[in-house]
Parts: C-alpha cells; structure tokens; sequence
C-alpha cells in the first residue's frame, strides 16, 4: 500500500502556543538540551515555532510559523548523505534516516534550507525514573547522529499494521502525529494526498495555500495556508 | 508554648493501624477504549483521567504500557478540551516521573525554614500530625488551619466535612489568578456572581481588552479550539478578532487589529465603544436609552482617545464593526483583572455584551449552572463546584490572624505556593514560622512546604482517584473523573484518604462526618447516588451528557447600571520609577508551578522565544531613553523589592512600560528552577483590586538599571531571516 503522507498548517488557527513543541518531544523521546546547550543553538526539538516580527511600518505584529520538517519530495538533505542514511522513502514519501547508518558528517543539516534537522552532541541522559517515560515505539538515538521529525513514522506504522491485520485501508484521520493531535485550534492537519478524499487533499486545493521558500524547488510535503483579514469571507 | 513542648504532647497513637484496612492500590482501573480482554504483554491501554496541571480541568488519556504511562492525551470525549492538550498538560508525565519528587515522609532537621529534613517512615509522620491534632481538638478545634489552592468536588468536601466536624474554620484558598474581577462584575452587570460560558466558536466578532484567552485564562485549551473554530470552521464566515491591551501578548499577536492601549485603561477603551453604539442607536439592546446617562455621555471618543492613546477614529469603526457584526462577545482578561481598577475593566466589557444582545444566544455567552449538577448534594454542592475565586482577601486576614498566635497548627495542600507567589509585604514566611505545627501535603519541596515541620508526600494526579468540575467549557453537568492510571509511583498518600483516615482516629463527630473506608468509596457513594454507572464513566473519563443545558437566566440582563470608571493607580514615585509595571502569567510555567519541568523550561516563549530563564520587555524607544540593549542584564526595583533579569526590546509594549512574565525566580524548588533569576512577584504591592478584594498585581511602577549578572538570555534564532512575513501574512 502506497500513501503520500503531508502535512497542512493553517496559519489562520495557529496562535503560537507551543503545545505541538512539547507533544513532539513526549512523544519522540527528544532529550532537554538544558540552557548552557540550549545557548550553543543546540535545541534538540524537532519542532520549533518560529515567530517573526514586522518592525516596519506604523503597526508591530508578530507572526508564529511551526516548523517541522518539510518531507521534500526533491530533499537538498538527501542528496548530499555520503553514507546514504538520510533517504527517500517511496512507500510512504516520507523523508526518512536510517540513524545507525549516520556518520555524522551533518553535511545534511547544512544543506536543509529550513534548519530543521538536530545533531546530537552528547549522549541522551535520563535521569532515573524519567526513563520511564520513554517512548517504547522508536528508539534513544546516541551521540553523533543527526535526527529530524519523522511525521511520528511510528504511529504511522502503527497505523499501517492494524490496517493489514483487519484487511482494509488506512481511515482519514486514523494516522495522526503527536502535534496535530494535541494542537488546541486544530491548525495541524495530516493525512494522505493519494486519498482523493481525505482531508489533506481537500485542504491543499485551498486558495490559501503556499509553501516555504517555494523558489527553491525543494516540493515540501508540509505547506501552510495563508492567514486572512477581516470578517467574512 | 514552644513547639518543641507542643510536639511532645499527645503521646503515640495507634495511627499506624488506621492505613491497614485502607487500599491504597488501585483495584480496579477501566481502561479507555480497548477493553481488558486485548491486554497482551507490549500491548497498551489508555485510561482516561482528569489534567490537573491548571484549573481549566481538561480531559485526559494516558497511554500505560507495562505499567508505565507513556503518553498525555487529550481525551476526546471531555467538553472542555474535545482531544486537545496545551503545553502543560503534555508535560504532565514529566511531574509523575520527576527525580526530585517526594517519596518518604519528611521530618524537619534543622531550625524551620532551614530547608534541612531528614526521611522518616509513615507511622512515625501520622503520629506526629494525630498528636498535633488531638492536642488541639480538646482545647482549641478553631486553631487548626488548612490553606490550599482552591479545590473542587469531593476532595473539597472531604476536607470542608472534615473541617467542620473538627471545629476549625474553613480552608482557606489562594490562587494568585483566582477570577474575582470577573466575578464581581457579573453580579454587577448581569446580577450572577459567576463564571459565563463565552461561545467564541460561534462568534463573528470578538473584543478582548487584555483577555488573553489563547494563553492561560480561563479555560485555554477550550478557548483555543473554539478560536480555531470561529476563525476556519464556518463555511462563509470568519470571525474577526480585535484585541486592546498595553502588550502585544500571544493571543494578541493573533488578532486582526491590536490596539495598543496605556497601562489599566482597558475599561476606558470599552466605554468608548460603548458611547459609540448608544449614542448611533447600533444596538438593539433596550437598556441602551436608560444607560445614556451623563457618565456614558461624556466618554466621547475623543475623551476615550486621549486615556487611552487610541485613536478616536480606531473607536468609531470598531464600534460599528462590532455593531454590525453580530453575535459578538466582548471579554478581559488577567492583565486587566490585575490592575486597581480590574473589576472595572470588566464590568465595562461585560456591559458591551449586554449592549450585543447576545445573553444566551449562539455566539455570545450564558451562564451554566454548575451547582444544580448536584441536586442531591444540598448544601455540599457549594463544596463540589466552588466559583473560582483567588482567596487574596482571606488569606490576607489569616495572615494576620496567624501572627496574632490564632493557629496552633496549619495543614499546607495542593499546588499552591503562597511563599512564591504572595507579595513580600504579606510577611507569609513569617507568619507561618509562627505556627507552632505545619504539616504539608506535597510532592515537592518547593518556597512553601520548606517552611514546614513534616512534608507528607502526597501522589501526582496521575495516581489518584478524583473527581472535577471544570470552570468552563460545558455547560454545567459535565463531570471529570480522575483514576490513578498506575501504580503509585512512590510511597505517596493522598491528602483526602489521610484526612479520613485522621477522622477515624480522632472519632466522636469527626468520623461521622467521613465516614468512608477511603476517599475512593466517598467518591463511589457520591456518584452512585446520582444514579451514575460508573464503570462507564470511568471508562469514558467522566459524566459528560446527562441532561443538557442547565443555563441560568440572568436576574438584570435587561438594564445593567453604567460601570463606574476609575482610574488606575500605581504605587512609587513617577520621578524614581519612570516605568509601570505589567506582569503576566507565564504561558508555559503558569504562575511558577510548572519551573520544575524541563520540557515547559525549554519550550520557548512564543513572544520572546527565550527558555530556561525570566527577562523584562521594554519598548526599544524606552530602552534607548534607559541605555539599555537587547539582552542586557539588568535589575528591576520597585518600592518592595529589586530582582534580575534581561531586557528583551519588545516593539508592540506600552511605551513607558516593563512587562514581565511569573513564574520563574524560584530558590526552593529543585534543580530546574533554581537560578534562573528573579521573582517579579517579589515586586508587587499589597493591594486590592476595588470592589473584588483579589490582588491588584499591576499596581507598581519599578525603575530599571543595566547591571552586570551572569550568563546570557538565551533565545532561538530564527534562522530563516529569507522568509518573507508578507508571505506568510
Ligand atoms: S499547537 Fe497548534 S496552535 Fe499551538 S503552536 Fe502548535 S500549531 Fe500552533
Ligand atoms: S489547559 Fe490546564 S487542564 Fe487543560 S491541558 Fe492545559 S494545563 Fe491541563
């Protein structure tokens, strides 16, 4: 079975709350960096919510864009792996890392566009009992490997599985990432684009629609609708 | 007498039989949606509970895999957050599995507030809070004082019953963002001292005069999904959001026009409005020609424009855009509610929903009665679904009344911490040094259990039977059901089972008021005798849909009086301290509560983008005006206290302001907390708000100094500078 998995952001219900930031990190088994790391640009959160000021002009806003990763169908990342651990996944087209292949040359994370791919710089520590927590569905990456979101590949596997053992296809809305399932206003919408009738594929035909440094031709499969102004439509 | 004299009194008891007959295991959990039968080793099974992490009471699932939770969810059949979870509740299992959390009883070893204890075991710690009580319950019931974050449902029962029955006062609550300034305008606008449940889904135009709902106000997660909703879910319409405040907040950041307003003028600006559409004729409220009076008279755009620096045009057309687009809901938040003045800024937003027309309709707000849910409860149902006040009154009074020597003995519970977040003029430490026994239920160490003789470890939420009735989000019948969804984790007791357990060793009329084997079977009882299945209600998480709407009427929606407008007022002088100052509720630590979590330490702010430390936001033609950059280090003095902080240059806050978030600036409460620089509640006044008796926290100007301090604020950097905001816009 074939899916295109992606991924929409409605920057019109998106209010910057961070939420999907930490769902992300519960979910992933992403170590704290702690604040002498943290000031090094070593965050380890696979995604972040970047906000941006407009100073000109006589009125100040702010803008919030939550930023995973973009799931490139022609991935700059990708093409520079001299070891090939950074890869395309046909099945799911899903931008994927095989983490013990990773040498850890982060030539990828130069070449990403978005910055969203994190090095690990130190051995993950978890003090006891916070181990836990962990994540039984993916493994603790060690030191010298890079990782990214991975649109929570294990829930899609999840996913997957159960539907083959109940002989039917994957329902809408059954394969949800840890983000968008907690994102208060819904802004996070995923689903699969070769599913004429999911939502996704509804959401990307939106007039909204637009993608990150689309010029540069990288194809995302994460894009973001536009926010509006005023009342009505 | 001494307390050393006081402990040796009473001698032992037999309290360590009383836990004997009492089942501390959970027995019997039901899971969420996969029934038992599926269980298989590496299998997992979500059980729905009750977040515990603010007031808001949203709805849980917690994934358990081998008898450890792994994951927070929200749960999608709870009203109140529909399958949503904001930051904290994610960050919840990082509570339940904390390092630093208690695990054996704590018996002070050093002089009180030393910080030093030593472990002891469960009997030796009853024995010492039964000798304390049964000392006091012969001579002096009434010098016996429990002070908690406010509670509901049965937990609140068991400890008012228990209260009671011992002859002592009621609990005395603190929450430092209690909704006073809300309430008390309710009963002056619409006659009801309650909580109103605001339809934002359904709005078409909403005003928010520093009503930061999206952050941590009321009910965030259910307000948040009903934004998304009225913004995207409607085929033809968009609500429009228009927001007036002195700082560009998160949820200002989200709305169609930010207005910036001065400091404490909120209620100014809605009175604009308000003339506005009384003297266009705009609204089809009939209590318009009665409220033309004088006072409305002369808050003339140009009057409102010069209080608040609002253009008088701006006034006009939001006016007649909120006029024109109805249903529209007008709401304050905390950064008004905090101001001298508070109840006044809300008074005058809730009169521009009278003005709306919109009591009980789609789209502008009613009032669930939350206490009918308990028909059978009498008296109790005050207990079970309390109005969510602050306690800054009481807890005023009791402070004084604790250093008159009227308690001989004080029981510390929840997560409140009135020794970090009560102004320093309040002398709590103090106060409370002076209580010969203090006894603390608690699963940290933090400013307040510190202070304390004997620290009773008691479970995080996720291992605990319990029942909550949340604030908003329903409308009125809907019950949250907590069970433990593992294992206790540590050797922890649960406040209400001690308190029971207390009674039956105390016995006469004590043990009659409680008389459950433990606060499990009170729970069971209490619903039970509603009729409910709990079996399913558990399963389900709660009670969600028994009878519908339960909607008061209000008494005098038909011709509210006209708000009377006051000013603002500020403590220090302007000449020493050139800049008010506004604090917030941090997004991610609330009002500190959540500093110990690293996940919430490292989530960066939405507006400053800094983690793991507190900072000060200053307009940049401020700072330029002080000598400071962005990222200086500097100190923040007010006529109470002084702390450290970094500038953070802020283009949309008040000029002549400095904002700061709460929270952070702890020195008791572990690692993660610790060292991260000052405490701005350590600058507040003592003050009241008029007419709601909470704490007026923005009622002090502060001066501000470069001053050298170690380390730097650290911030994520937004690296994609090639990314056009017009883009995005
Ligand atoms: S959880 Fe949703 S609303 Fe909050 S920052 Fe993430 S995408 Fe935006
Ligand atoms: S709003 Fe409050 S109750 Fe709801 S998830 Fe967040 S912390 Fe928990």
């Amino acid at each position: 079975m074939k899916h295109k998995w992606a991924m929409a952001i409605d920057m019109d219900r998106c209010t910057g709350c961070g939420a999907c930031v930490v769902a992300c990190v519960a979910e992933n088994n992403t170590p704290t960096a702690g604040e002498e790391e943290a000031g090094k640009g070593r965050l380890m959160q696979w995604l972040r919510v970047s906000r941006f000021w407009k100073k000109e002009g006589e009125e100040t806003r702010a803008i919030f864009v939550p930023t995973p990763c973009m799931h490139c169908e022609k991935a700059p990342c990708e093409i520079v792996c001299p070891v090939y651990a950074t890869y395309h996944d046909e099945d799911d087209h899903l931008n994927a890392m095989v983490y013990n292949r990773c040498i850890g040359t982060r030539y990828c994370a130069n070449n990403c566009p978005y910055s969203v791919r994190v090095f690990n710089w130190w051995p993950a520590k978890w003090e006891k009992p916070l181990d836990e927590q962990l994540n039984p569905d993916l493994s603790v990456r060690s030191r010298g490997v890079m990782e990214k979101c991975t649109y929570c590949i294990q829930r899609i596997r999840r996913g997957k599985e159960t539907a083959i053992k109940e002989g039917r296809k994957i329902r809408d809305g059954e394969v949800m990432p840890a983000c968008a399932q907690t994102c208060p206003p819904g802004a996070i919408i995923f689903g699969d684009l070769l599913d004429p009738e999911s939502e996704i594929s509804r959401t990307v035909k939106d007039t909204r629609l637009f993608k990150l440094m689309e010029h540069l031709g990288t194809e995302p499969s994460t894009v973001y609708l536009k926010k509006q102004k005023g009342p009505g439509r | 007498m001494k307390r050393r004299d006081f402990l040796k009194l009473g001698g032992a008891t037999a309290f360590a039989a009383l836990f004997g007959g009492c089942d501390n295991l959970p027995k019997k959990l039901v899971p969420f949606v996969i029934p038992p039968e599926n269980y298989t080793l590496g299998e997992s099974l979500w059980y729905a509970s009750v977040c515990r992490q603010c007031p808001a009471g949203c709805g849980i699932v917690v994934r358990v895999s081998e008898g450890r939770a792994k994951k927070i969810e929200g749960n999608p059949l709870h009203p109140v957050n529909s399958g949503k979870l904001c930051a904290r509740g994610q960050a919840g299992l990082q509570a339940l599995y904390h390092p630093e959390r208690l695990g054996r009883p704590l018996k002070l070893s050093g002089p009180r507030g030393s910080g030093k204890f030593t472990e002891t075991s469960w009997e030796d710690a009853l024995s010492i809070l039964m000798t304390g009580l049964k000392k006091i319950r012969a001579e002096a019931p009434g010098s016996l004082l429990m002070l908690a974050e406010p509670m509901r449902g049965h937990r609140n029962l068991v400890v008012h019953r228990f209260l009671r029955a011992f002859g002592a006062p009621a609990p005395v609550a603190w929450d430092p963002f209690g909704h006073d300034a809300l309430l008390a305008a309710n009963e002056d606008v619409f006659g009801i001292r309650d909580i109103p449940e605001y339809d934002i889904a359904n709005a078409r135009y909403l005003l928010s005069f520093s009503g930061d709902f999206l952050e941590t106000w009321l009910s965030p997660v259910h307000y948040g999904r009903a934004y998304g909703r009225m913004r995207q879910e409607r085929p033809t319409v968009r609500g429009k959001f228009v927001h007036f405040g002195p700082r560009l907040s998160m949820t200002a950041a989200n709305a169609d026009v930010f207005l910036p307003i001065a400091p404490g003028t909120e209620g100014f600006a809605a009175l604009g409005i308000a003339h506005v559409m009384v003297r266009e004729k705009l609204t089809p409220s009939p209590a318009a020609s009665s409220l033309w009076t004088a006072g409305l008279r002369q808050m003339t755009p140009e009057t409102v424009g010069e209080k608040t620096g609002l253009r008088p045009s701006d006034i006009e057309a939001v006016a007649r855009e909120f006029a024109g687009n109805q249903p529209g809901l007008a709401i304050a938040g905390d950064g008004a509610a905090g101001c001298t003045n508070g109840t006044f800024h809300f008074s005058a937003a809730a009169l521009l929903n009278v003005l709306a027309g919109n009591l009980g309709k789609p789209g502008g707000l009613s009032f669930p009665d939350r206490r009918s849910a308990f028909p059978r409860a009498g008296a109790d149902a005050s207990t079970l679904a309390p109005l969510p006040e602050s306690g800054f009154a009481s807890v005023r009074n009791t402070l004084e009344k604790m250093r008159g020597g009227a308690f001989q003995v004080a029981l510390l519970s929840g997560e409140t911490n009135p020794a970090f977040t009560l102004p320093a003029g309040l002398k709590f430490p103090e106060s409370l040094l002076s209580v010969p026994l203090v006894v603390s239920f608690s699963s940290f160490l933090d400013e307040t259990s510190s202070l304390s003789d004997l620290v009773l470890p008691v479970p995080t939420y996720l291992e605990e039977w319990g029942d909550d009735i949340a604030p908003a989000g329903h409308s009125g019948d809907a019950v949250g059901l907590l069970q433990p969804v593992i294992e206790p984790f540590r050797d922890a007791r649960p406040m209400p089972d001690i308190l029971i357990a207390a009674a039956k060793e105390l016995g006469g009329p004590v043990a009659a008021a409680l008389p459950w084997k433990n606060f499990r079977e009170c729970l069971e009882q209490g619903y039970t005798g509603m009729g409910v299945n709990l079996e399913n209600a558990r399963r389900e998480g709660g009670i969600f849909s028994r009878k519908g709407s339960l909607s008061r009427t209000a008494k005098r929606a038909g011709n509210p009086p006209l708000p009377k407008a006051i000013e603002a007022s500020y403590e220090g002088d302007a000449a020493r301290y050139p800049l008010v100052l506004h604090v917030y509720p941090s997004i991610a630590l609330s009002d500190g509560r959540g500093a110990n979590l690293s996940w919430l330490q490292e989530m960066p702010d939405p507006i400053s983008t800094a983690v793991w430390r507190n900072w000060v936001e200053v307009h940049p033609k401020t700072a330029e005006s002080l000598g400071i950059a962005d990222g200086d280090g500097v100190v923040v003095t007010s006529p109470f206290g002084s702390m450290e902080a970094f500038a953070v240059l802020h283009p949309a806050v008040a000029k002549g302001t400095a904002a700061m978030p709460l929270g952070q600036g702890h020195t008791r409460y572990g690692r993660n907390a610790a060292g991260r620089g000052g405490n701005p509640f350590s600058l507040l006044p003592v003050k009241d708000t008029a007419g709601a008796k909470s704490h007026a926290r923005q009622s002090t100007r502060v001066s501000i100094a470069k001053a050298r301090i170690k380390g730097k604020l650290v911030r994520t950097v937004n690296v994609e500078g090639q990314w056009k905001y017009e883009n995005i816009l």
